[in-house]
């Protein structure tokens, strides 16, 4: 179960003075059970949480990173170890709805290593659809270039 | 016992031993770690597509020196004759419940439509770990039903208010064909729960029942 406060909303909740309230958010958060959002100019609003907030770092942050085209967590993705946007476009692929499909085209701006996506693509067994979401991607968008020897 | 972060280095370091890719579905207690709801495990439950991907585990975990173990006194006699039953390996304190497809009858769907995380631990090869949502655990750990899976039903329910329990039911109901008990277990656990369980979900258990009676009962008189 999650909640949503700001300082004031959780010191009126919880009947305790400011200063005690953040102490309390405070410890929490470094146990895990809030997140911040805001700062600065923008007031910050607490997320607390009943059990340990998951940190992703998966496909999806990717993707709402180098996609204009932002989608919704269908799940958590968390990763240990190494990530890279040509992984990402391969679980994209695998999800396979047109909304992901759509922001996964995106990621094709940021492919560094082409050997690397068609190594994946071929264990994965869907090198036509790498190469089809591409040539749409190149229509569409300003992508890098594939090299030629993979667009046979 | 295992905590979440000897847990994670655990599953990396199997990922640097696996000779190819697999992915399994977490239940139990490390699903529950995952998922937030508590901080430390006794077993490892994994649930594999198929005995090649179990054996290619079985391999990695051996190669770490787990060795495989009775499941006399874990389990009770109706689950250890029971073909949907884990073998089990052991080393130290920690021990691994491994499936394949089907816990006690209960055969688990490997569709993406139940996901509610995926932990990926990409080694030499990549191991990935899906975890369902609140409700298959609750259901699953009352099928399990070992010492400890009541408490972590209850931890459950105590830190979900949202629980839905229908879910819970239909699943249980769909799986009864592969197991006649699970509705049983199921029953027998929730009952348990009474306080925090609505009695339409009752409800809905002793109508199916009492539908099953008259079938069973016409088909005799036919």
């Amino acid at each position: 179960m999650r909640q949503k406060y700001t300082i004031d909303t959780y010191t009126q909740r919880y009947h305790i003075t400011r200063a005690s309230a953040l102490n309390k958010l405070s410890r929490l958060k470094k146990k895990g059970f809030v997140t911040v959002s805001g700062g600065g100019y923008q007031k910050r609003i607490y997320t607390v949480s009943n059990t340990k907030i998951v940190k992703t770092n998966g496909f999806y942050d990717l993707v709402n990173r180098y996609s204009p085209e932002k989608l919704v967590p269908k799940f958590d993705h968390v990763i240990h170890g190494r990530y890279s946007v040509e992984e990402a476009i391969i679980d994209g692929i695998k999800i396979g709805d047109i909304r992901t499909l759509e922001a996964t085209k995106h990621l094709f701006r940021n492919v560094k290593n082409w050997k690397r996506l068609f190594d994946l693509a071929k264990k994965n067994k869907m090198v036509e659809k790498v190469r089809g979401l591409y040539q749409e991607a190149y229509r569409e968008m300003k992508t890098r270039k594939m090299p030629k020897r993979y667009l046979q | 016992m295992i905590d979440v972060k000897e847990q994670e280095e655990l599953f990396q370091l199997i990922s640097d031993v696996l000779e190819e890719d697999i992915s399994c579905i977490a239940i139990g207690g490390t699903a529950m770690m995952f998922s937030g709801y508590k901080a430390t495990t006794k077993d490892i439950d994994l649930v594999f597509k198929n005995a090649q991907d179990r054996d290619i585990f079985v391999k990695a975990i051996y190669d770490l020196g787990y060795r495989q173990k009775t499941l006399k006194g874990i389990y009770d006699e109706k689950r250890i004759e029971h073909p949907g039953k884990p073998t089990m390996f052991t080393r130290g304190d920690e021990r691994f419940d491994l499936f394949v497809v089907d816990i006690f009858g209960f055969q688990l769907d490997f569709s993406d439509k139940n996901i509610v995380q995926k932990q990926v631990f990409s080694g030499k090869k990549k191991l990935t770990l899906v975890v369902l949502p609140k409700e298959y655990l609750i259901l699953l750990k009352s099928v399990t039903s070992r010492p400890k899976d009541f408490e972590d039903i209850v931890t459950i329910i105590n830190l979900e208010k949202e629980v839905d329990w229908d879910v819970i039911i239909d699943a249980a109901f769909r799986q009864e064909k592969n197991n006649s008990w699970i509705v049983l277990d199921l029953e027998e656990t929730m009952l348990k729960l009474k306080k925090f369980i609505p009695q339409k979900i009752f409800d809905r258990i002793y109508r199916k029942d009492k539908t099953k009676d008259k079938a069973e009962k016409r088909k005799k008189q036919s």
